[in-house]
């Protein structure tokens, strides 16, 4: 009889605790785990590195910023500089003067087309024809309502059948490599400068995707 | 009958002779508008806008500025123009830095003067919808707050009168009960405090007596203490769901999703380097020198493309760069130990990783926050199931040097790599 009631007694604890650390874990689960805390941390000071990081504020210098800039004329090892200034009577000589270094080759036109859908295709369109999806109508639904967005003024169409011209003559279809080149550089109109993004070979490399898309 | 009939027949006539008029001028004009507004979407947006300066002037009122004529040989080639000596047009290209526009001379006179006809029909839109809007949207307010004060006046005498009313009663039935018991009322509350005293402890009395109740309370405590502190331990210094407050409202679910702009555009180091790189203000500036969100904003910049241009002290009416930039202070929110080496470029450009596979569906985050957990165990998960593309260059070399161990031939730690810089100096 003693037996038994204890029998029974174990039954309804084990029942209870497992009652109770499910309802535990339910209540302690909730919330869409987004937080505006970092939590708890032990030992900070290993996840932050000795060295400053370049996006780090610095007080050592006297502009507070970690990456600071070279030197005034300085060039580091191996770089090469644009020898043609930001204006039009060098962007003409740029044309009549710089040609690509580069061998026209399936690797090179292949990480051309791959560059150009990352950094150009936005505004150009995957085909060059002024088409990017940021010139095109849309609109975006957020935390503030659904509303359009702006569109950005569409660039000329590189392709030789739309026949459009460039605003510093002659047709899109037809500009040449140090054209091509010197606008990447230092961007035109509503364009803005991609040397920042683009490496001097990155930058021949798409020039010789964008002839490959004059051609259409 | 017969006179209202044919009176009536006489006025359908006319009716519909006026009416056929009308629509023949509307159709006349629309033809030109039309065309007007497909040459000026192909050929004039690039630079242009009618309400808003962009590369080149705002175009409203051009008409009022220069004759139709002047404007047919400037738009066909304005450089032969200025080189000619015209002086309106030496003026408009130094008012304009000098900027030169693309010389159009497909165009024939017609189709210029259908653009020009497009925006002078923009231009009165453009003219009469502010001003109407807002006269409209005036004349309602004000009819509005008239019957809003009417009505609020009336109810705030209504409502003085209640309240002087409530109080005087108040004041009255107060001094009764002062003035009659009391004694009564310091009686009355002691019991009431007494008896409130008793409740609780009968309550807590009951409580302790029924040992299962007390039982299962402390169980269910304990329980929670120990769930709590198991997640809590486990989750030290795990930054997962980490979505911290940044110092620009910037939306990924805008820029990647709606946009469509790829990731590397602006964290083009995950390509190239150990970092992904925060992009400098300059990216920013490649689109929002013309992108100013200014239609939400009553005509203003928005507030938050208006930090962009503070942080690299940009003038939008001049469009210059001054020389004191303030850097943009975003919050890190993915910050691995710097105890281990993690390096972007390995795993974007050689084993071709998404970046959504370990940063979530960023594309869709209005606000970002940190996907993964990145714990040790979550790398090596990943480690354990992933295939090696082995088809490159450094797994050539390795090859190469097992052959040449093999045919007996010594190897240096120069040849396997030793000598570059980054085996160290990392």
């Amino acid at each position: 009889m003693k037996e038994n009631m204890l029998a029974m007694n174990k039954k309804n604890f084990l029942g209870s605790v497992c009652a109770a650390f499910a309802l535990a874990a339910v209540v302690s689960s909730c919330g869409d785990g987004k937080t505006r805390s970092t939590g708890w941390e032990f030992s900070r000071n290993m996840y932050d590195p000795i060295a400053f990081n370049p996006d780090q504020p610095n007080e050592n210098f006297k502009n507070k910023i970690t990456a600071q800039l070279p030197p005034a004329g300085t060039n580091p090892i191996g770089f090469e500089r644009f020898e043609f200034a930001n204006s039009l009577e060098e962007y003409e000589r740029a044309g009549r003067e710089l040609t690509s270094p580069l061998a026209v080759t399936q690797e090179n036109l292949a990480k051309g087309d791959a560059l150009f859908h990352t950094y150009c295709a936005v505004c150009h369109g995957p085909e060059g024809k002024g088409d990017g999806p940021i010139t095109k109508e849309r609109s975006v639904t957020d935390s503030r309502g659904t509303r359009a967005l702006e569109t950005f003024p569409p660039p000329p169409s590189y392709q030789k059948s739309d026949a459009a011209s460039s605003s510093r003559g002659g047709a899109m279809s037809e500009l040449s490599d140090g054209k091509i080149y010197h606008t990447i550089y230092y961007g035109h109109n509503s364009m803005g400068s991609h040397a920042s993004q683009l490496s001097p070979e990155e930058r021949w490399q798409v020039v010789m995707y964008v002839h490959e898309l004059q051609k259409k | 009958m017969r006179n209202i009939s044919s009176l009536l027949g006489k006025l359908a006539k006319t009716m519909s002779v006026g009416m056929m008029l009308l629509f023949a001028v509307t159709m006349s004009n629309a033809q030109d508008v039309k065309e007007g507004q497909t040459l000026f979407k192909s050929k004039c947006t690039t630079c242009h806008s009618v309400t808003k300066k962009v590369v080149g002037p705002a175009l409203a009122g051009m008409t009022e500025r220069h004759d139709e004529e002047w404007l047919v040989k400037w738009i066909k080639n304005s450089q032969a123009m200025i080189a000619a000596g015209d002086p309106t047009a030496v003026q408009l290209f130094e008012e304009n830095n000098n900027l030169v526009m693309t010389a159009f001379t497909d165009l024939s006179d017609d189709q210029i003067k259908n653009i020009i006809a497009y925006v002078k029909d923009e231009e009165a839109k453009a003219a009469e919808a502010p001003a109407g809007g807002g006269a409209e949207a005036g004349a309602a307010q004000s009819d509005d707050a008239n019957t809003f004060m009417i009505i609020g006046l009336i109810a705030i005498v209504v409502l003085a009168v209640v309240v002087i009313v409530v109080l005087n009663r108040v004041i009255r039935t107060l001094e009764k009960v002062i003035a009659n018991n009391q004694a009564a009322i310091e009686a009355a509350q002691a019991r009431n405090e007494t008896v409130a005293e008793n409740r609780f402890a009968k309550f807590a009395q009951a409580f302790v007596k029924n040992k299962k109740l007390v039982g299962f309370s402390v169980l269910m405590l304990v329980a929670f203490l120990a769930v709590a502190g198991w997640n809590t331990l486990w989750n030290v210094g795990v930054h997962q769901g980490y979505e911290p407050v940044q110092p620009i409202k910037f939306s990924h679910q805008i820029h990647a999703g709606v946009n469509q702009i790829e990731c590397q555009y602006c964290h083009g180091g995950a390509f190239k380097s150990k970092n992904a790189s925060i992009p400098s203000a300059n990216v920013c500036m490649n689109c929002h020198n013309t992108v100013t969100a200014s239609e939400h904003y009553d005509g203003e910049l928005s507030p938050e493309i208006a930090k962009i241009y503070r942080a690299v002290d940009y003038n939008p009416d001049t469009r210059a760069y001054g020389n004191n930039p303030k850097p943009i202070q975003w919050v890190r929110i993915h910050n691995l130990p710097d105890f281990a080496y993690f390096n972007h470029s390995q795993h974007v450009t050689v084993a071709g990783v998404e970046c959504q596979t370990c940063h979530g569906p960023v594309e869709t985050m209005e606000e970002v926050y940190q996907y993964s957990p990145l714990t040790m165990k979550w790398c090596i998960d990943c480690h354990r199931t992933t295939e090696v593309n082995t088809d490159n260059a450094y797994y050539d070399q390795l090859i190469e040097a097992h052959e040449k161990l093999k045919k007996g031939e010594k190897m240096t730690a120069a040849m396997i790599g030793g000598l570059e810089c980054g085996k160290c100096h990392y």
